[in-house]
């Protein structure tokens, strides 16, 4: 029985898009969810602002795009923010370690690790716009790296809005 | 009546069929349904039973409420079952994908004819009005398409879509009047053909392929917009509408948008004729379509090389604007995308190329060239496929892991960064180049070997170009990002040079030689096979291109400005986006189909009509006109396929 042209080209293209849909379901299936506000209670303890910083970095805050905490090689393009506790309390003179944190996220362009590029964008505007309360518990886990951490939900920050 | 006219009506009533309960379900679940008045004339037994008083009082509490019910602006309505977001996904697309066809066919239609201009070769002008014939109902069902997409959006999306009629209402106006130019610029274009002067009719086709591009270029600031705002404040005040118009990714998508047209354009023409070809029944249609699938893929293949270059510059603006998204776009959620890409785009290397060797079969053995070389071609193609598709971290489990002493394979690992992956997609497109070296090659009786001045010295471009892409591959290894990334430019940069300059001796070196035997129409079936799968690859392409450009601003209408708060704000998984790819090509081929019916329906009438000759129709001698220009003539045709 011959086969009718059409019908062919018809075998063709489902072929040929069943193969593509095939691959799109071989690789790895992430749904991004949009972000919810990550709300700071008076009575958290450091440690809760830590863990919930680490989540807002890996998640929310989308840091770990871009910055790598340890195991990374040469050649990164941001800075690799392990032990950037200890860094950040010599970076600028002058500056505490906190101040220099609360700056690189709300000002990350004020002042440049040599060797980078800016490239930051303002943490507390869109499209990452986190708030206040949320940035502070990113300081709580940067602070963590390498270091003790200090800031408690009092904490005030020359940047923050309120 | 013709059985494929009853046929094509039956398939026409369905549509409408279709249509009419789409619309009326979509209404029904959007329409808002005043409660209804009691009814004065019900029964007294009714109404003054307890029960009866009640409803009565809630009726008329229900009517007092919608009668004093204020105004409230809809943020978003819902799409029956599929969703808004989906619901807009298809139909964008599908109109886009149709605009593109529309846009390209009188680029590369108004050259054609050109040529036949300046050759005096009637085929050419020939062709270009069977290219243009395909362009009518794709022409209408872009604006049925354009129709529906504005409808549902401002249905669907009211406030967001009042937001963007506010920022680009000046552009408004240019738009629709360039719609009504684009349209009497057709079908003058199509109806005048061979009734008015050359050159009047070629200037007809200037003006329309100027008022698409303009067309083009106004939509292109809308959608770019969105991705890439500029010329509003923080809270999206307008404060500039041309800088809203001029915004980072506007002119880069504007190039690539008319390049890769060019290349889609090329393409679904090129399945046409492929279709035609198979369901041809003399030599003489076998040669036409041959030779129509040729050009088609010609264009299409000309539009594709430089596509790379133009994507490097959309990717390098949108870095240029916002980091954060050029690092979701290829180190984040959509950093998997591009593996699939690098399939799509692998296969219709291995595609253009296979057709092209497959081409060469077209002219006698002892003309053929380089055949010797195609298994090293395509070694090379698949190596730089492979190389291309390997993921930086591939999808393991944790044993696969643990004995591989990371998420990176400690050798192949290498090969998934953008160092390799430049390196590998510079050399494939420098590889196709020699195999259509090759094939034009074949199409003229050369003497001398391969030793002659000509030949070393392209050689030599050829190895010189090869070699810095290379070299920039391997040294990116060992510098900075920031300078990695500028390597691109020296590796692009050097191919297109050695493009150019290869091409400008090749033109030279063929210029006193006698053009081949060439026999359209010898070329077997899965030749034509293979035209149909790159036309559906590109469409794929184009759909999961399309997305990636739209997907990166994730849960923003207006990246940074206007947020999606809808229950669609969410980024779907890359295989729930690439199911929506699949049904929209298979849509628009559907729907192809259907415009490529009707167009061999009116070109068969037409045959009948003329009821001339066959031999005259056929396009064997005809010259093959090359990216350069160049052309060689061949031998009368006729001859069976291989």
């Amino acid at each position: 029985m011959k086969i009718p042209v059409s019908v062919k080209v018809l075998v063709l293209t489902l072929v040929t898009t069943g193969f593509y849909t095939m691959v799109g379901q071989l690789v790895p299936q992430k749904e991004v969810l949009p972000p919810e506000v990550v709300e700071i209670s008076a009575d958290m303890t450091t440690e809760e602002m830590v863990a919930n910083g680490k989540e807002i970095f890996e998640g929310k805050g989308i840091c770990s795009t871009c910055h790598k905490i340890g195991g990374g090689g040469a050649n990164e393009r941001f800075p690799n923010l392990e032990g950037v506790a200890v860094r950040a309390e010599t970076r600028i003179e002058g500056e505490t370690g906190l101040e220099y944190l609360a700056q690189s996220l709300y000002e990350p362009n004020a002042f440049l690790v040599p060797g980078f590029a800016a490239g930051m964008p303002q943490i507390n505007k869109p499209p990452i716009g986190l708030t206040d309360g949320e940035i502070l518990m990113v300081i709580a886990y940067l602070q963590s790296l390498g270091g003790t951490p200090t800031v408690t939900p009092e904490t005030e920050l020359s940047y923050a809005a309120d | 009546m013709n059985r494929k006219i009853l046929l094509a009506l039956i398939v026409l009533a369905l549509g409408i069929w279709g249509l009419w309960t789409a619309a009326t379900v979509f209404n029904a679940k959007l329409a808002y349904r005043a409660p209804i008045a009691p009814d004065s004339t019900r029964g007294a037994t009714e109404t003054f039973t307890p029960r009866g008083q009640a409803l009565e009082l809630k009726a008329e509490q229900e009517a007092e409420e919608a009668r004093t019910r204020p105004y409230e602006e809809a943020e978003y309505r819902a799409f029956p079952r599929i969703g808004s977001r989906v619901a807009i996904w298809i139909v964008a697309q599908l109109k886009l994908l149709f605009a593109a066809f529309v846009l390209a066919v009188p680029m590369f239609a108004l050259i054609i004819e050109f040529i036949g201009f300046k050759t005096g070769d009637p085929r050419y002008d020939k062709l270009a009005h069977e290219f243009t014939k395909l362009l009518s109902p794709a022409f209408a069902m872009t604006a049925a398409f354009g129709g529906t997409l504005t409808f549902m959006l401002i249905i669907l999306y009211p406030k967001f879509t009042n937001y963007l009629m506010s920022v680009f209402s000046p552009t408004f106006l240019p738009y629709v009047l360039l719609l009504f130019a684009e349209a009497g610029l057709f079908y003058a274009y199509y109806l005048t053909w061979g009734k008015i002067g050359p050159r009047l009719h070629l200037f007809l086709g200037v003006m329309l392929n100027l008022v698409g591009t303009g067309l083009m270029f106004i939509a292109n600031a809308w959608l770019t917009f969105m991705s890439t705002p500029a010329g509003v404040s923080e809270n999206g005040a307008v404060i500039s509408t041309w800088e809203a118009v001029n915004n980072y990714t506007w002119m880069p998508i504007n190039i690539h948008r008319l390049i890769a047209n060019i290349a889609f354009g090329g393409s679904v023409a090129g399945a046409y004729a492929a279709y035609q070809f198979l369901k041809a029944k003399t030599p003489e249609e076998r040669a036409h379509y041959d030779w129509m699938g040729y050009v088609a893929n010609l264009v299409a293949v000309t539009g594709f090389l430089p596509l790379p270059f133009a994507g490097y510059w959309l990717a390098s603006e949108i870095y240029a604007f916002s980091q954060t998204m050029g690092l979701t776009m290829m180190g984040g959620a959509f950093s998997w995308l591009f593996i699939i890409q690098a399939v799509l785009i692998g296969n219709l290397f291995l595609g253009i190329n296979y057709y092209l060797w497959l081409g060469m079969g077209r002219v006698d053995r002892k003309d053929q060239k380089g055949r010797r070389l195609i298994p090293f071609l395509l070694l090379l193609i698949t190596l730089c496929f492979a190389i291309w598709a390997t993921p930086r971290s591939p999808i393991t489990t944790v044993e696969e892991t643990q004995a591989m002493g990371g998420s990176s394979h400690p050798i192949l690992g290498f090969l998934g960064v953008m160092s390799a992956k430049n390196t590998a997609v510079n050399i494939m497109i420098l590889t196709t180049f020699i195999t259509f070296l090759l094939y034009r090659r074949s199409g003229r009786k050369t003497e001398g070997g391969f030793f002659t001045p000509g030949n070393l010295l392209q050689t030599l471009i050829l190895v010189a170009a090869a070699g810095t892409v290379i070299y920039y591959g391997i040294l990116g290894y060992f510098v900075d990002a920031a300078t990695r990334i500028g390597f691109s430019v020296p590796q692009v940069l050097s191919v297109l040079v050695a493009m150019v300059l290869v091409t400008m001796i090749d033109m030279m070196m063929m210029r006193r030689t006698e053009p081949s035997d060439v026999h359209w129409g010898r070329m077997p079936d899965r030749a034509q096979y293979v035209l149909i799968f790159l036309a559906v690859t590109f469409t794929w392409l184009m759909g999961l291109m399309g997305y990636v450009r739209s997907g990166l601003r994730q849960h923003w209408h207006v990246y940074g400005i206007v947020r999606d708060t809808s229950p669609d704000a969410f980024t779907p998984t890359l295989g729930f986006a690439t199911q929506v790819v699949s049904v929209t090509v298979l849509i628009f081929f559907a729907l192809i189909g259907v415009i490529f019916g009707l167009a061999g329906l009116s070109g068969k009438k037409a045959e009948v009509a003329a009821k001339s000759p066959a031999p005259d129709t056929a396009p064997a001698g005809a010259p093959t006109p090359s990216p350069a220009g160049a052309a060689s003539a061949s031998q009368p045709s006729g001859s069976q396929p291989s």
